[in-house]
């Protein structure tokens, strides 16, 4: 447990999350959502939690991002928010 | 719209922060969280289970009904998204 | 005063985090940012229960050492971190990317009949289209 890695990475998921909520192209979006995720794996590893984080890499952000980017390629990315 | 939702917003989230004063210190590691039944856990795991990782023994062994029930689940989903997602070709002029 | 900061401000970071989350799923009008708000909050949920389970200090992650190997063991519960909130949260990230999938899939069949994604556009439809019925 080292608490500047913790605060850091506390940060980079807060930077990550309101940047996926605030870009208006939606595939950008969800990428920004898998960044997201990659970071929480991180801290999540950090926490000493490994297997919450490799089940988040395996599952949650592969599988999370693959479904949101073929939903998007079938309907549209434009976003007005 | 947008103002009264990010006063309701921040109002939860100040209710929220609020009811942290009564938390125990992060990290803590005589927390009830950690006192109450994980002691138990963590030392008859070995000698019931024969796993040295006790998180799969947990979620195999102990609670092997609720993996189940997770698979369940995960198996509803998807056949929900197949029944969703099917080409019908019977009632296309609807 | 600086001790119960540092004691309390992971919290208040899942807290904010969570409320990025709760504003995005009612603030925004566009259905696939409703979503990516849910995702967050259920992860900043997620990591709140995991760092429930978190001990300060020397202690190994939730796999026992030494345990291979055959005569008795004695392991402290001290040395460990809390598995009990992994394995539960273990589930609930499953859960979240099935809930995550049948969202994706209704939204798709909403986007094959309104031709939009967004809310205040399918409200209008919805409207027009049950007026015509009458």
């Amino acid at each position: 447990m080292i608490w500047q890695l913790d605060f850091l990475l506390c940060v980079l998921v807060l930077i990550c999350a309101i940047a996926a909520i605030n870009i208006k192209d939606l595939l950008s979006a969800v990428i920004i959502l898998g960044a997201f995720s990659f970071f929480m794996c991180l801290l999540w590893a950090e926490m000493g939690a490994v297997d919450v984080a490799f089940t988040e890499a395996a599952v949650a952000t592969s599988v999370s991002t693959i479904l949101f980017v073929g939903a998007i390629i079938k309907t549209t990315r434009r976003s007005k928010d | 719209m947008k103002v009264i939702i990010l006063i309701f917003v921040i109002l939860s989230g100040g209710l929220l922060i609020y009811g942290t004063m009564d938390m125990p210190a992060w990290g803590d590691p005589n927390s009830p969280a950690n006192t109450y039944v994980s002691p138990l856990y963590i030392e008859e795991a070995y000698s019931k289970t024969e796993t040295p990782n006790i998180v799969s023994a947990v979620l195999a062994d102990y609670r092997g009904y609720d993996t189940m029930g997770e698979t369940t689940v995960i198996f509803t989903a998807a056949l929900i998204c197949a029944l969703l997602l099917r080409k019908n070709s019977d009632d296309d002029e609807a | 005063m600086l001790d119960f900061i540092i004691a309390k401000y992971n919290f208040w970071i899942y807290v904010v985090l969570m409320m990025i989350g709760l504003f995005a799923m009612l603030a925004k009008r566009n259905l696939v940012k409703k979503l990516i708000g849910m995702n967050i909050f259920q992860t900043a949920i997620i990591l709140y229960y995991v760092s429930i389970g978190v001990k300060k200090g020397k202690v190994h992650v939730p796999i026992l050492v030494g345990a291979h190997g055959h005569g008795e063991h004695l392991f402290k519960a001290a040395d460990y971190l809390n598995p009990l909130p992994h394995v539960l949260m273990l589930t609930a990230i499953v859960v979240s990317i099935a809930t995550t999938g049948v969202a994706l899939a209704v939204l798709i069949l909403i986007y094959r009949r309104y031709n939009t994604l967004n809310e205040d556009e399918i409200i209008e439809l919805r409207q027009a289209e049950q007026e015509a019925e009458v």
